[in-house]
């Protein structure tokens, strides 16, 4: 790692500011983007000529009355949109200088009027050009650090935490990898609810069905939120706790101390060995759906911690009261309180107690920890340490654990990196890299955010949420129940989920093999039609009577499709919903198979990624299309200016691709064609993901084409989807702009220019060690961009 | 006297955020063409569907005025109210997946089902808004059957405040006649508020003190955190401010509360709750929820044995356990609007000003599809609203067009409420309210 330190061994006088490059004289509007404007822009854009009604003549400094105007500029210089591709271009090092003059001055004119944070969104990572990244780094390049900074928790890792509170989860098991074990992610069920449930681990039956057990079983759903939107959404400055949340937090806090103390609350009859015990009149039909009609196991398997003691043994003592609250502080914020912090809590808790009686006293006095900061923001504050000459600080200790241990956990940490932090082990970049690569090596870590980084990036968990019009679902093949269609999509996601754990497992070529796989995890019942063929909209021609039972439980369907019938593969465990497999542990109905390689190539042609980016009608080749420029290519299209009208015609009987012919006017294309070509090749899919060959009686059109990718050797056009994958798995750029993204992901925030050579690092760590994202994780972590805090810096793009 | 209006209009000045509430409302005043302004919308949903054949009137295909007309056996507790109310078939909400429950999708006007998370604001909430501020503008209660309203005392399954927001129901009385009479009660009752007030000053007190180390560039976000636990005690401290006021509108806290015989008598403490905050003005917006939107529910205090999904199974139309239930529904409708005409607003009484939505949240039935939506208003909302009349609709117009037509009714006009274009030219043959509906 000495070579880091090298590149930075600079003499001190070139480090004054965040990014040195260039600054012998201050940048402002005259200097700098005057010159460029009349360089690059006046002649189109002026008193004479005022192209797309826009000029700017009369522009002076950015103020709260032109930000739109600039916050255009800026979005047109940095993606290279203007000036057109006929006009002399402006060097890329031009460009990232008016782009981060532009984006701080909008900071500046609107710190009054709501602020701009624009550029500091995730959608915005990709303004940074993907050359100036990779390519030569600029000499007098300050060493990259992140901002001290909060990072309010994800809502996974909240539930997760309070899950650990009650529930007594299984400890991995390295024979039957894949099922639910101690730290994983709390799952949604098969409707997509993500939920946790009191005493879920001890309910042997219950009354009626799944509908009745889950209005019977009390729990709660993720209290904080993340916006809900395609692609990265926890960075660190993106999110807050508000009332309401803080509200809720508060009451379940009480139900989550209750169920600590005495478990569930039920009568006695509820619990025996087994449901046959149970006296018949309390299985009585009008039950179902209440809490009594639950039935649990007579022993207890909740987690028995020091609070449950305070609140089931006799009086109350300082050392039970002080141990409850240090248990509990250290459950909820991942590390232990200091004597202060036990000292307040300790003082409320008391107080309380003597307000009223021991067990209400208890449940308030205890609840204030469940809202400390700490339990809801993870600081990376780095308050303690001496600034090197750049004011740089390196995270240590408590703070560094936790970092690392948030960088794969949503738990707290293992014993060894918690003693490393307290005998003082964790102070050097060699201390990180022990820590970081002793959790990627030991499976029984478990490492949720790792498979969130996927989910994030590859945008495969949608497919639930999109509401299918019912005739559209029917008539491209799906049942005529709507509700098994989501069904399917939230099983496949799962299934998506564990083909990537496979895949992380073999860890070679992880991103080429995510995008190439033959391989698939495969429900049959449910997914069989979804990776099958659409054949026809005609609807299938009546079988013979048949006896067969199997044969008359298919669903009928109104059109013709050919399901999938794929080899029979190995069974595999998929982590679905805590609450239906309920007693039916260690069955699985999913298998580890292959598809047809000329149909079907990789996740994008799964249909958990495919259904992900549609509407309710049909496909949507441009979100598809999007999706690629951004998540591959590293490019990205400026938001749709409110100007524009931006729908398709309404023509039912026409193909999306005729549809689209409007995005071919010349304002559109200049961005359509950065995406159009490019989701079109999946045109060879229907919006259920069906592969299909025909498309309204016609041969399906899936042509598209790489346009502009930054590399002339990707460019071309391609035949179909399979094509176009193909030369993406082999792209370099494509696995650098991966590793941009994995970059973002860990470091919560967008990178900067003074970030290039963490970049570069981490891409070279990813492909000598043949595309292993052990080998590129350890990079990032270990990188000064993940180490280093600086106060009062905000990121700049 | 104690003037009502300048009480709380000092009150709620200043509050931005107020329980359940994620957003800092600005509010909007309405314009001033009619002679008195929307002031309150009540949302009562009752679970399991509502047959048309339950609530329109025997013979009745077209729209009509319901004067000299019989209402159904299941509604006639609202007869000597069939001036006022405007019975509407019609509506459909295919596009909310109901079958079950419709869940947030009743409100919302968007898909909806078991465990989906709402898609989106829902138009209780969007309402509450919007209507002249109160310190608690949106209350929520929900009934349910006695053993889920203790186990599970707040549950949120039909009003959200945006995408992944939901709003939680009351339905425990105790806690929800603590949270909003605490101030001016005495014995149990006052020690926890104390003791639970004393707590969210502390835990407020030590979110603020580490706030203050923070970088620059997070202290705002922080300070958000912050900031709820000011306006959760910012909203009990509103409260006993007014609690003079509030004194005169407190039901009894009484046995029913404490010691309920059936989950009905924590039904009608609950209703009680709900009319005293309307009354006593902290509140404009008041959601209910019989059975919570969800498929169970028990009315045992009715002499309804039968209870939970058992229920839905049932085919409403002359079926003597759904007859009581809506009767029961009826006469808190009843309740809600005598009780708002007993006190003076304007020239007339709070129910001149007042608005009541009642449906399903699950259109007409159990296992529906969403093609019939049936719907009953009550008051007339300062004179937007038609009434004494039914009303029969198409079938080509969603539950959102009526959200619509009821923004159009509070003075604030909208083209369409959560539904894009997209879908529209699916499910929507118009745009705006309902011109069916308009004074």
């Amino acid at each position: 790692m000495t070579h880091r330190s090298l590149r930075y061994a600079l003499p001190a006088f070139v480090l004054m500011s965040v990014v040195a490059v260039g600054a012998d004289k201050p940048t402002t509007f005259e200097t700098l983007a005057k010159p460029f404007i009349e360089q690059h822009c006046i002649s189109c854009h002026g008193q004479d000529a005022q192209e797309g009604g826009v000029s700017f003549h009369e522009l002076s400094g950015v103020n709260a009355d032109n930000a739109e105007l600039w916050k255009t500029v800026w979005e047109q210089v940095a993606l290279k949109q203007m000036p057109p591709r006929d006009e002399d271009q402006p060097t890329l090092m031009q460009r990232w200088k008016l782009s981060t003059w532009i984006t701080g001055e909008l900071e500046n004119a609107l710190r009054e009027k709501g602020g701009f944070s624009l550029h500091l969104h995730p959608s915005k990572g990709n303004h940074l050009d993907h050359d100036l990244l990779f390519g030569p780094i600029p000499e007098d390049l300050e060493p990259p650090s992140t901002p001290a900074r909060i990072w309010r928790i994800h809502p996974q890792e909240h539930l997760t935490r309070l899950n650990e509170l009650i529930t007594l989860e299984p400890e991995y098991d390295p024979k039957q990898p894949g099922m639910r074990t101690k730290g994983d992610h709390i799952n949604p069920n098969q409707d997509g609810e993500v939920k946790v449930y009191f005493g879920l681990d001890r309910v042997i039956g219950w009354v009626g069905g799944t509908a009745a057990y889950a209005a019977a079983i009390t729990g709660f759903p993720p209290v904080l939120t993340t916006d809900n939107h395609h692609g990265l959404q926890n960075y660190a400055n993106l999110y807050s706790v508000n009332g309401a949340e803080a509200t809720q937090i508060a009451n379940n806090a009480e139900n989550i101390l209750r169920f600590m103390a005495h478990g569930p609350a039920a009568e006695p009859y509820q619990f025996a060995d087994k449901v046959t015990d149970i006296d018949a009149r309390y299985k009585h039909g009008d039950l179902r759906g209440l809490a009594q009609s639950l039935f649990y196991g007579k022993s207890a398997k909740r987690p028995l911690t020091p609070v449950s003691d305070l609140f089931n043994e006799e009086g109350v003592s300082d050392e039970k009261l002080t141990a409850a609250v240090n248990y509990l502080f250290e459950a909820l914020t991942c590390r232990p309180p200091t004597q202060t912090e036990t000292h307040e809590y300790l003082a409320l808790l008391k107080e309380a107690i003597a307000d009223l009686d021991k067990e209400e006293g208890i449940i308030l006095g205890l609840t204030p920890i469940f809202l400390d900061r700490d339990a809801l923001f993870r600081p990376e504050l780095a308050e303690y340490g001496t600034p090197d000459k750049f004011g740089r600080v390196m995270l240590q200790d408590q703070e560094l654990a936790l970092a690392i241990n948030a960088a794969f956990s949503y738990i707290p940490p293992d014993n060894t990196l918690k003693q490393s932090a307290i005998a003082g082990q964790l102070k050097s970049r060699s201390d990180v890299e022990r820590e970081v690569n002793r959790i990627l090596h030991d499976d029984s870590i478990r490492k949720p955010r790792l498979l969130q980084f996927f989910r994030e990036f590859l945008d495969y968990d949608r497919a639930g949420k999109v509401c299918k019009d019912g005739r559209a679902l029917i008539q491209a093949g799906g049942e005529a129940n709507s509700q098994n269609h989501y069904r399917a999509m939230f099983g496949m996601t799962a299934n998506t989920d564990r083909l990537i754990e496979l895949i992380l497992q073999e860890d070679k070529n992880v991103l080429s093999e995510l995008l190439t796989t033959e391989r698939v995890v495969y429900n049959k019942a449910s997914d069989a039609a979804y990776f099958g063929e659409f054949i026809s909209p005609q609807p299938p021609p009546k079988p013979p009577e048949s006896t067969d039972k199997k044969a008359k439980r298919q669903p009928s369907r109104r059109v013709t499709i050919e399901p999938a019938d794929l080899p029979a593969g190995e069974t595999v465990h998929v982590r679905i919903a805590q609450v239906v497999d309920v007693g039916k542990a260690g069955k699985s109905n999913r298998t580890l198979t292959t598809l047809p390689n000329d149909q079907r190539k990789g996740i994008l042609t799964h249909p958990s990624w495919l259904v992900s980016h549609t509407d309710a009608m049909d496909n949507h080749a441009i979100a598809r299309g999007k999706w690629i420029r951004e998540r591959l290519l590293g490019g990205a299209v400026p938001d749709v200016p409110i100007t524009v009208d931006a729908m398709l015609p309404d023509e039912p009987n026409e193909t999306l691709r005729h549809r689209m012919r409007v995005t071919r006017e010349e304002y559109c294309w200049k961005c359509h064609q950065k995406m159009d070509p490019l989701g079109l090749p999946f045109e060879m899919y229907n919006h259920l993901g069906l592969y299909r060959t025909k498309e309204l009686k016609h041969p399906v059109d899936s042509t598209g084409e790489i346009i502009d990718s930054g590399d002339p050797e990707l460019d071309g056009p391609v035949a179909n989807a399979l094509e176009l994958i193909d030369k993406l798995a082999k792209s370099e750029r494509v696995q650098q702009v991966f590793v941009r993204h994995a970059f973002r992901y860990w470091m919560g925030r967008n990178e900067t220019l003074n970030d290039a050579p963490v970049l570069q690092d981490a891409y070279h760590a990813y492909k000598e060690s043949g595309g292993s994202m052990k080998a590129l994780l350890t990079s990032l972590l270990t990188s000064d961009a993940f180490l280093y805090r600086k106060q009062g810096l905000r990121p700049t793009p | 006297m104690i003037n009502r209006r300048n009480v709380l209009k000092g009150a709620a000045a200043g509050i931005g955020v107020a329980l359940g509430s994620t957003i800092a409302p600005n509010m909007l005043q309405a314009a001033p063409a009619y002679r008195s302004a929307p002031k309150r919308v009540i949302f009562f949903l009752q679970n399991q569907g509502f047959d048309p054949a339950t609530c329109v009137p025997k013979g009745l295909k077209e729209t009509c005025e319901l004067d000299g007309v019989t209402l159904p056996e299941p509604i006639s507790a609202l007869e000597p109210y069939k001036g006022k109310i405007n019975i509407i078939n019609g509506l459909h909400g295919r596009h909310t997946s109901p079958s079950h429950s419709a869940f947030f999708g009743a409100l919302g006007g968007y898909r909806g089902g078991i465990g989906i998370p709402p898609a989106g604001a829902t138009i209780d909430h969007e309402i509450s808004q919007l209507l002249p501020e109160t310190i608690l503008p949106h209350l929520c209660i929900g009934m349910d059957a006695l053993e889920n309203m203790v186990s599970r005392p707040t549950l949120a399954t039909l009003s959200a405040t945006g995408p992944g927001k939901p709003i939680f129901m009351h339905s425990n009385p105790n806690d929800l006649y603590q949270m909003l009479f605490g101030g001016i009660a005495t014995g149990d009752v006052r020690d926890r508020f104390e003791a639970r007030s004393n707590v969210l000053r502390k835990i407020e007190q030590l979110a603020g003190q580490h706030g203050q180390s923070l970088p620059e560039a997070d202290r705002a976000r922080y300070g958000n955190y912050v900031a709820g636990f000011r306006d959760i005690n910012g909203l009990r401290e509103k409260l006993e401010s007014v609690s003079d006021h509030l004194r005169n509108f407190a039901p009894e806290y009484g046995d029913k509360f404490l010691k309920p015989k059936f989950e009905t008598d924590w039904h009608d403490s609950l209703l009680e709750l709900g009319i005293a905050t309307l009354k006593s003005g902290i509140t404009n917006v008041l959601t209910i929820g019989s059975g919570r939107g969800e498929i169970f529910g028990a009315w045992k205090g009715l002499g309804i044995t039968e209870a939970g999904h058992n229920l839905g199974h049932m085919e409403q139309p002359d079926n003597p356990i759904w007859i009581k239930i809506r009767q029961y529904n009826c006469q808190m409708l009843v309740k809600l609007m005598q009780e708002l005409e007993s006190i003076p607003e304007g020239d007339g009484t709070m129910m001149d000003n007042t608005l009541i939505v009642y449906t399903s949240n699950n259109a007409n039935k159990q296992h529906t599809s969403g093609e019939n939506w049936p719907f009953i208003l009550l008051g007339n909302c300062s004179g937007r609203i038609k009434t004494g009349q039914f009303t029969q609709l198409d079938g080509k117009r969603p539950v959102n067009a009526l959200y619509t037509t009821l923004l159009h009714a509070i003075d604030a006009p909208r083209d369409r409420f959560n539904m894009d274009r997209n879908t529209a030219s699916v499910h929507d043959a118009k745009v705006g309210p309902i011109e069916e509906l308009m004074a």
